[in-house]
């Protein structure tokens, strides 16, 4: 697995660019990956989204279906994808230091 | 190659970002007659095997020329199917809903002249590149699905056993001399991408060994309540276990209860459970999906396995042959291999066919298996 090096901190990462241990993840791999994401500048509204993930994720072992996403940050769909272009999965999981997104994608 | 950019700015990603413009209307590429007479075809007729003729209201007729193809195809391959769309039919083509390319020409004797020319093209191995038939009562194309060539969950290959497949049933494909049509479909795994549920005669891919577990990554790598929601049976549970003094959250598999469909693997990558020698094929008989006479019926497990043996399965081809030559010879006209199977009885088909029935065929899967047992006298010894 490819490790990738960003302002004195290294992060393991998969072929398409997701952490490989959600323990890895610190602030520096936010501004690491926001470029490939397409996002110029992190806003509240972008950390909001990140933090909610993370504490679905400690609490439940699983990323929040889309629904629960939307209900609990007050954003719909269409704002989130307005945040993070690639969408809650690829985008906002994969910043978030989730495991990759599995299924039938 | 060096990079080559189609103008795309990877700095403002969404500037002239085109969305949701969905797919080109149908209507941009109707043939010209088809155009014309849309919604007012009066009947048609099967000339010969692969070639159609619609008449419509106005009296226009067109002859469509059905060409069989192997689904997974090359661009040089399109563009030959484009040439020949270009000389004799004014550009225009199609493709069916089992992957069959159909040409439209409005002359009879044209039509017939496409059919000896597509007949002649073959690949340089012998094979022909575009076998006409595929109507009437015969075996048309085979829908089948990834295999090796693509996906990460397969159990077996679909291209390769497609092909196999095609070769030992061609003369059917050619020719319309069955009770009734047979839908032969494939898939790889038991998500069942395509339609063997409910074909006449369905090749899908099995598993005969439980998943292993990846302890070290599991946890990293997975959402472990999905690997347990995503069992059917209910054999996987959280567990941790100790591995060189540390501790890793990960699941544990009863493997008595495991029936290896492969859905953890899907939804947990640590679960991998392909195997050489496990792996293979289950046969299933007697789906369909047309309400003629009878109604939709799922097609039902009649060989529980056999064994993958590429680069031509001659074990599985051989039961296909099988079945497809006592039905044929047995089944009344229009009738359907589930059809044709309920009617002499389940007993009848194994005999007939000279298939083993093993415990493996007894439904087990939860209230609904009961139903499937016979709750009668009624049975032929």
């Amino acid at each position: 697995m490819a490790v990738v090096e960003f302002k004195g901190k290294s992060f393991e990462v998969d072929e398409d660019g997701f952490l490989q241990r959600f323990e890895d993840w610190t602030p520096e791999w936010v501004d690491y990956i926001k470029d490939t994401e397409g996002i110029k500048e992190m806003t509240d509204d972008h950390q909001k989204v990140i933090d909610f993930l993370q504490d679905y994720y400690k609490k439940n072992g699983i990323a929040p279906m889309v629904r629960i996403l939307s209900k609990v940050t007050g954003f719909k769909l269409k704002q989130i994808y307005e945040l993070f272009p690639s969408g809650p999965g690829k985008g906002a999981c994969k910043m978030a230091g989730l495991p990759k997104p599995t299924g039938c994608v | 190659m060096a990079f080559i950019s189609s103008g795309y700015n990877p700095e403002k990603p969404m500037e002239n970002r085109i969305t949701d413009i969905g797919p080109q209307h149908f209507t941009e590429f109707l043939q010209p007659v088809i155009k014309k007479n849309f919604g007012k075809w009066l009947y048609h007729e099967i000339l010969e095997a692969g070639v159609l003729k619609h008449v419509a209201e106005s009296g226009d007729a067109v002859y469509t020329v059905r060409c069989g193809t192997a689904r997974l195809m090359t661009v040089t391959h399109i563009r030959e199917i484009c040439d020949i769309a270009d000389e004799w039919c004014g550009g225009y083509l199609r493709f069916t809903t089992r992957n069959n390319i159909e040409f439209m020409l409005e002359d009879e004797a044209k039509a017939l002249e496409l059919k000896k020319f597509l007949n002649g093209q073959k690949f340089s191995g012998g094979s022909i590149k575009f076998p006409v038939g595929g109507t009437g009562a015969g075996v048309t194309n085979i829908v089948h699905t990834q295999g090796w060539v693509h996906c990460h969950t397969p159990a077996t290959d679909a291209s390769g056993t497609v092909k196999a497949t095609m070769d030992a049933v061609f003369d059917q494909f050619t020719d319309m001399k069955l009770p009734a049509p047979v839908r032969i479909s494939m898939a790889c795994c038991l998500n069942m991408c395509g339609a063997v549920h409910c074909s006449d005669i369905a090749i899908l891919g099995i598993h005969r060994k439980p998943p292993i577990i990846d302890h070290k990554y599991l946890d990293n790598l997975c959402e472990i309540p999905l690997a347990v929601a995503a069992c059917p049976t209910g054999a996987v549970r959280p567990s941790k276990v100790e591995i060189d003094g540390e501790t890793y959250k990960t699941v544990a598999i009863k493997e008595e209860r495991c029936m290896f469909c492969g859905n953890c693997y899907t939804m947990c990558p640590s679960l991998p459970l392909a195997d050489k020698e496990g792996d293979g094929i289950a046969l299933m008989v007697g789906g369909k999906v047309s309400n003629r006479i009878t109604k939709p019926a799922f097609s039902k497990v009649v060989v529980p396995f056999i064994p993958n043996n590429p680069p031509r399965w001659p074990e599985m081809t051989d039961v296909i042959t099988r079945i497809l030559n006592a039905y044929s010879e047995g089944a009344n006209k229009y009738e359907r291999l589930g059809d044709w199977a309920a009617r002499i009885g389940w007993e009848r088909f194994f005999e007939v066919c000279d298939l083993e029935f093993t415990e493996h065929l007894i439904d087990d899967f939860r209230d609904p298996a009961y139903y499937t047992w016979r709750q009668t006298t009624q049975f032929k010894w």
